[in-house]
């Protein structure tokens, strides 16, 4: 395949990356960076991720070597769907910017507050061994509750965070969301005290491009050669 | 209608699109938001801002909030009002995917704790907590230091190019470095000093970074 994607199938950045793919049903090929023996913080990996994460990509079909999920995804819309018809990374003056607002919502409004809820309910005790830090917590879910809030008011005047279509900008939340809701067995998105919010998570999660990525639980354990 | 810039003279994020304003030559008008009366949070504030954060544009009518949203919009639609643009044509793909990637490497490598750093030294209602702060600006200068590899290689951060990515810096490199909170002149990273002493002395970023008001 011309997309080698590096990266382990329960990254949350990896899982950001891999639903665009299939979304446009875009191959690849996942090769396995062993997180667990460091493996990203080689020689060989910083040189093609400087900040020592998964995922990057290589396109054989250009030679290119592309880090950051959503710049991957990107990446991918702009070369598999040249026409737009995903309507996924709008062009149109007006729409784009408004679609470039609702990414940036997503990295700085929903993201921080999300990952830090998933770091103390999930990522650490699961992971790391350590014990869940109760003040952070309490904070970082205050947070994602005041950006949930907003998020409402949004979505109760739109269908989806751009505008009336799917963008990236949905899509990006589908990881971390899953990890708060199946994981973390939170009702953040899914609470019936903000209905639009509810309508939304239930629409963009059902997609069957996340399923397809979701349903790959492969574990973070591996065999040494 | 001259295009309005709702922020306020001294707000990071309002130099950040005021910079890109000045850039691209296009006329605005600065309506100054009252923080410290709070009207950031007032109902009438949060009908076209709904996080009651700075800034957001009116572009005859076209509301726009997110600085780094707006910048990326003002550099598309008055492209042509340039000789350098700070951001490629969406039909370069390789340019545009290097592009991406150091916008985003700026949001999650510098900002995520540049900001996080500034509102914790400067702002925290009871002043800092001294060992986060620390945390921060120690997770601060490990992405400095790979930012001392890439810019080995490359002159900017998206490439050989001057582009939004090495833009959307300035407020906060600015901010922190200033207040001696990190050292972008550090002789042990000279590529990112080279690249920092270029940035800082934008004529754009000079003329907004002491205050953004209207321009004459």
């Amino acid at each position: 395949m011309a997309i080698q994607i590096y990266g382990i199938p329960l990254s949350v950045a990896v899982r950001r990356a891999l639903v665009v793919f299939k979304e446009l049903e875009v191959p690849y090929d996942l090769v396995t960076v062993d997180i667990i023996k460091g493996e990203q913080k080689s020689d060989k990996a910083l040189k093609n991720q400087p900040f020592g994460k998964i995922p990057y990509l290589h396109d054989s079909d250009n030679d290119l070597t592309l880090f950051e999920s959503r710049a991957i995804a990107r990446y991918i819309v702009g070369k598999y769907d040249k026409s737009g018809k995903s309507g996924l990374l709008p062009t149109d003056e007006v729409d784009a910017a408004r679609f470039e607002q609702a990414v940036s919502i997503e990295v700085t409004a929903f993201n921080p507050p999300a990952n830090g809820v998933a770091n103390e309910l999930v990522f650490k005790p699961v992971l790391y061994k350590k014990e869940t830090d109760q003040a952070k917590l309490v904070e970082a879910l205050a947070s994602l509750n005041d950006t949930l809030n907003v998020y409402e008011t949004i979505l109760s005047k739109q269908k989806y965070l751009a505008g009336e279509y799917l963008t990236l900008a949905d899509l990006f939340h589908l990881p971390l969301g899953t990890v708060l809701t199946d994981m973390a067995k939170l009702n953040v998105l899914t609470t019936d005290k903000r209905p639009s919010v509810q309508r939304w998570w239930k629409d963009i999660s059902s997609r069957p491009s996340w399923l397809v990525v979701k349903a790959d639980t492969t574990p973070l354990v591996f065999t040494t050669e | 209608m001259v295009l309005k810039l709702y922020g306020h003279t001294h707000s990071t994020c309002t130099a950040r699109v005021a910079a890109v304003l000045t850039e691209y030559k296009v006329p605005f008008e600065l309506v100054i938001v009252d923080l410290f009366k709070g009207e950031h949070k007032s109902p009438e504030y949060l009908a076209f801002q709904p996080f009651g954060q700075l800034p957001y544009i009116n572009d005859d009518g076209l509301i726009i909030y997110e600085s780094r949203a707006i910048s990326r919009y003002i550099a598309a639609k008055y492209r042509s009002n340039v000789s350098s643009a700070w951001l490629p044509l969406p039909e370069d793909i390789a340019k545009t995917a290097k592009f991406e990637q150091a916008v985003n490497t700026e949001a999650f490598k510098f900002d995520a704790f540049a900001s996080t750093a500034a509102f914790e030294l400067f702002w925290k209602p009871g002043g800092p907590d001294a060992e986060y702060a620390k945390k921060l600006l120690e997770n601060l200068n490990a992405s400095l230091d790979a930012y001392e590899v890439i810019l080995s290689k490359q002159k900017y951060l998206a490439g050989d190019e001057l582009t939004l990515a090495d833009i959307f810096h300035l407020p906060y490199a600015n901010l922190l470095h200033n207040a001696k909170h990190i050292n972008l002149e550090d002789e042990k990273r000279p590529n990112v000093a080279r690249w920092w002493k270029e940035l800082s002395t934008l004529p754009s970023w000079l003329a907004v970074k002491d205050g953004v008001k209207s321009p004459a």
